[in-house]
This record gives C-alpha cells, structure tokens and sequence, in this order.
C-alpha cells in the first residue's frame, strides 16, 4: 500500500518540486509556492465546486435573515424552513466540506514531498536516492538549499511571522467560507472550528518546519484570492465584520 | 440528485467531518511513517587500534570490545545527548546520533557527535570507568557552537600533529588543539547555499580539502584555515569525502559522478558516471580506483585515465567505503553482504568475489580489517566480527548499553 502510495503520488510530486526547485534559481521556497499553485490548478474542478456552492450560500443571506425574523422563536419550523431553502437553492450546506476532504491526500503527499526534499537529516539525505527519477535536473539541484527568505525551511520559523501569517489567512478563509447557521448547535460547532482551526495551525507552525509553514500559508493565501475572485468578494467576512453597520 | 441533510443528520456529518479532518491531520502531521526528518541514530563505524574495536552506537555512546575477550572495556561509556525537537510525548532529551567513526591516536578517542560536540576519550581513563572528563588525562568535550544540537558533526575527523579539523553542520571547517579541545582556527562559511559541511576534511601537504553540497571543492590552509587560491566547481553537489591520491582527488557527486581532480587544475582529470550516487569515497590501489555506489555495483576505473577496468554488482546499494587489506578489497552492501576481492590478479578480479559472506544485518557504517578479520556495526547495534579465511561472522556483541 505504502509502495503504491509512493509510486503514484509521492514521487511525482517529490521529483517535479526538487525540479521546479533548480528551475528557480535553487530557490526551495519558490518551488513550493509554485508546486501549491499548481496542485491548486489542477484541484481546481473541486475548488470550483466549493466556491458556487460558497457563493450560493452567500446568495441566500438576505432570505436566511427573513426565515430567522420570521421563525426566530419556532426552532423546528426554522431548521424545516431553511432546509427547504437550501433545497430551492440547490444548495448542500456541507457541499463546500467534502471537497476540501477529497484534497487532504494530495495536501498530505505534498507535505511528506517537501519534508523529504528538504532532507534535513543525513538519514533523509541519503535515502532521498530511492524515490528520484534518473532526470539530470533533478540530481543537479541535489541536495536542496533549506534557505528562503529569513527561514530555514527545516526548522521552525524562531520569529513567530509565519505563525501570525498561518493563523491570520486561515482565519480569514474560514471566516470567508463558513455560512452562518440558523441552528444554534452548528453555529456554535462552526465558530469554534473558525477559531480552533486557525490558533492550532499556527501553534503547529511553531513546532514543524517552516517548509511545511510556507506550504499552509500560501495555500491559504490562494484559497482567499480565489474565494474574492471567484465567489464574488469577502463572503462571509464582510457578513460578520465588526466594521459592517448594524441594520 | 441533491440531498438534503435534516438539522441532526447535518450536525452527525459535521461531526464525522470534524472528527474525519482530525484523525487526517494526526496521521499527517506524525511523520513517521511518512519521512519527516528522521534521525535513527546514526551509522558511526570502527576503528581497530592495539586489540581493541572502537565504535559509536545507536544510544549516542562509543564503545570499547576486547577482539580477543569479546567483552566491553569501558564499564560506564559517556553517553551524548541532544534536545529532542518538535512534538514529544518522551524525555526532553535524547541520545546523540553518531555519524563519525571514533579516530584514535595514541590512547585517545576522538569524535564528532551530531550534538555539536567533539569529544576526546582517554582509553584508560574510561577502562577505570572515571567520570568524564578527565581534564589530566587529555580528555575534554568542547561544543562548536556553545550550545547542544546546533551544530551537528555528521564527517569523521582529520587528524595533524597535535590538530584536529572538524566539518560542521554551519558550513564552517574548525581546527582544534588536540591536547585541550582549543579552538585554533575556523574557516569561513565554505558553503553559502546550504551552510553545512557534512564531508569529511582531507589534509595534505599542509593544506586541508573539503568537497561541499554546493559542488565545490575548497583548499584552505592547514594552519590559518584560511582560504587557498585554488578551488574546483562541479557541475553538481559533491556527496562524498574526497580521497587523495598522487596530487589527485576522487571524489563522488549527486549527478551520478566520479570526479579525479587534478590540484590545481580547474577542469577535472576525468569523470565516471554510475548509475546512482557515489555516496561512499573510494580507495586507490595501485592505479585503480575502487569506488562504491548506490547502484549496488563496485567499479574499478584506471586512476589516470577514468576507464573501466571491471565492476561487480553487490545487488544492494553500497553505502559504506570500500577498504582495503593487504591485497584484499571488501565492500559491504546495505543488505549486509560483504564481498571480498583478492586484488592480487589486477582490477579484473573484481569480476568475482573472493568471498562473499552474509552477516544478518543491514550495513551503513564504516567498517574496518585487521589481520584477516572484519569489524562491522549492524544496523542493529551489534558488532559483527567477520573471519575472511573461514568465510562467515565468526563471533558479535551487542552494543546496547544497560540503562
């Protein structure tokens, strides 16, 4: 299993971003963000998926607000109500999930490619041998420099800003696709996972290497650009900003 | 067809989701089975000096056997550790891994440890089990960087006069004081782009070698440790210490290459091309180099002109150096196979193996030949002792060291 894992999936990606990395002047930090973007292209159907079903729901803010006036004190009639407006709709409210569960794998195996690139232990350096293609490029950028910007891609960033970048554009994103819920149970569910989520990944960033950090952070920041892009502006986070008048 | 979650069956799946992303991220981010950074403990070889095998072990220590006794010489070994990193559930610190090989002169052990720290062990003063160190015995321990686990040692050390030179993980070659562990010189950074040295220095002629990722090798003064006129770029990495022979350096690559670099000359003298990386250096013997290779295959190229002479194919990758006895060549794989070659019939006899003996265990280490026998670390902290004449490990030892 673990062989058929590496064979499909981790070695093309390993060999293509060690590759990538001696396209771009032996940048490693740039091969990752470009390697993101692409898995972010080629992920793309799913990603689109999830920003209609995203904008969808932002669409029905402004009906989801009347069923709330209008059935605020009838919690059943609410939760029927609005069950029968996503139905209309054609909307899933968990639609925008599964996606994001489906390109876990691909996230994992470019986490454990960049982890193994980096070759951060004589162990790792040396049993990197098994899993490279015989392209002259890539044995040319052998071993990969860990340094980028002020980070070294192994170790943890000692500064704490991609930490605060991590935390700060994942919450952003959650902020920007998590649909408020008339049912008080969810929402409560899904305003913790809009802070938990976020203040774990950027605990996580103190503690794995920055590498992996850079990964999160420019996906994250991928997922906004797209989310403002595609589905039309801030969702969710304008809904709910602080600086938005009261009605 | 779309379908639609009621509020309690919406609640379940954000749950599974939830609980689904969590056990997702906990596989994810626990590495191990997934080749985060890994550190097992290191393949620090032997060395055989007077009767005694010296070897680092996997719990950070070196070790003293009696080849005769088969039994340990030091009853309390100095065990090295190092800040253990990321998530951890288990101690704050942990065994040392040992990359280099113990180098013993006279009645000291010296070693780099991947802690940072070069350590000299006097052999008696560890026989009486005193604590370490004993200062009046030439023992001392002295951290590169002053701090535990910043500036790993991972290459063997080189020895002149009463100096040591030290490759470190900063990318900077030290020279220390044998007597006192006194810092004399320290190079400049040598290489830029990864800041680390992981090869071993080489001295010769008053001068000190060293091959770096970034595809340099650098010649700097064996006194001052400041930088010579010459170096020499390759076209790739180097991933091997290099050896030198008759003014000439062999030198293994991440592209796959053997270099022979004539000193001071900017073009190489020849290069051979393996079918994997040289990780291993390669010994010379009467015009012939024999080189190791990932490949799992030993060649033998002419030392002059880089033709192939002969080669065999071990059948496993060859991560240890060749070494030699006498006449006799023997190479280890990683599977733990140990051919020997009788090199008394020229380079041709590499064809077949004199002997070829399986020892049990996966082999990384170094290893060393004395008098017809081989000392080989296992991966598995045994020392197996191989008799060449009776063709089979003739006695091993566990290296464990009782808590």
């Amino acid at each position: 299993m673990i062989a058929v894992w590496e064979l499909i999936i981790l070695e093309p990606i390993l060999n293509v971003l060690i590759a990538l990395s001696q396209i771009l002047f032996g940048q490693f930090g740039l091969a990752i963000i470009a390697l993101t973007v692409i898995v972010r292209l080629i992920s793309w159907p799913l990603n689109k998926r999830q920003l209609k079903a995203t904008k969808a729901m932002q669409d029905m803010q402004p009906k989801m607000q009347e069923l709330q006036k209008k059935y605020g004190k009838n919690q059943q009639k609410l939760q029927q109500e609005t069950m029968k407006l996503y139905k209309e709709a054609g909307v899933n409210p968990l639609g925008c999930l599964w996606p994001m569960l489906i390109q876990l794998p691909i996230w994992i195996a470019l986490y454990q490619s960049i982890m193994r690139a980096l070759a951060a232990t004589p162990e790792n350096l040396l049993n990197l041998h098994r899993h490279l293609y015989s392209w002259e490029i890539v044995h040319q950028a052998i071993p990969l420099s860990s340094r980028f910007l002020w980070l070294d891609l192994s170790r943890p960033d000692p500064y704490f800003i991609l930490a605060i970048i991590v935390g700060g554009t994942m919450w952003v994103q959650q902020k920007m696709t998590t649909a408020p819920s008339v049912d008080p149970k969810q929402q409560s569910t899904a305003r913790m996972m809009t802070v938990m989520m976020p203040f774990m990944f950027g605990i996580l960033t103190l503690m794995f290497p920055s590498g992996l950090a850079l990964f999160w952070a420019v996906s994250n920041v991928i997922g906004i650009v797209s989310q403002h892009v595609f589905a039309g502006g801030w969702g969710y986070l304008k809904l709910s900003s602080p600086f938005q008048p009261r009605s | 067809m779309t379908r639609y979650p009621s509020s309690s069956v919406g609640m379940r799946q954000t749950k599974i989701l939830l609980l689904a992303t969590i056990v997702l991220l906990a596989v994810f981010l626990s590495g191990c089975p997934f080749g985060a950074a890994q550190v097992t403990g290191g393949w620090s070889g032997t060395a055989f000096r007077d009767g005694t095998i010296y070897a680092g072990t996997l719990q950070g220590a070196v070790v003293a056997i009696n080849a005769t006794t088969r039994s340990p010489q030091w009853p309390d070994p100095h065990r090295v550790t190092i800040p253990a990193e990321g998530l951890q559930c288990g101690p704050a610190a942990v065994a040392a891994p040992l990359y280099a090989t113990p180098t013993v002169v006279g009645d000291v052990v010296y070693i780099g440890t991947y802690a940072g720290e070069v350590l000299a062990l006097n052999t008696v003063a560890r026989s009486q089990g005193l604590p370490f160190p004993q200062r009046g015995a030439g023992e001392w321990v002295e951290f590169l960087d002053g701090q535990a686990g910043n500036n790993a040692v991972v290459a063997d050390l080189a020895v002149r006069d009463d100096l040591l030179y030290v490759s470190a993980s900063d990318g900077r070659v030290y020279c220390l004081s044998r007597a006192f562990g006194d810092f004399v010189a320290r190079s400049e950074v040598l290489d830029q782009r990864h800041r680390k040295l992981w090869t071993s220095p080489v001295i010769h002629n008053e001068a000190v070698y060293v091959s770096t990722f970034e595809g340099h090798i650098r010649a700097l003064s064996a006194d001052t440790l400041e930088l010579l006129d010459w170096s020499f770029e390759a076209d790739a990495g180097f991933a091997s210490s290099p050896v030198i022979h008759d003014d000439i350096l062999y030198v293994g690559s991440f592209d796959n290459r053997l270099y022979a670099v004539r000193i001071g000359d900017s073009d190489p003298l020849w290069t051979f091309r393996g079918g994997q990386w040289f990780w291993a250096s390669p010994v010379v013997y009467e015009g012939v180099v024999y080189a190791s290779c990932l490949d799992g295959r030993v060649y033998a190229i002419g030392a002059e002109t880089g033709v192939e002479l002969g080669r065999f194919n071990s059948g496993s990758p060859i991560v240890s150096s060749p070494v030699l006895m006498d006449d006799l060549l023997i190479v280890a794989n990683e599977q733990g196979v140990v051919d020997v070659f009788d090199l008394s019939g020229g380079p041709e006899s590499l064809e077949v193996p004199f002997r070829s003996i399986t020892i049990g265990d996966k082999v990384r280490s170094s290893f060393s030949a004395h008098d017809g026998f081989v000392y080989i670390r296992g991966e598995d902290n045994h020392l197996y002792v191989v008799d060449i004449d009776e063709g089979r490990v003739v006695w091993d030892v566990p290296l464990d060291i009782e808590e």
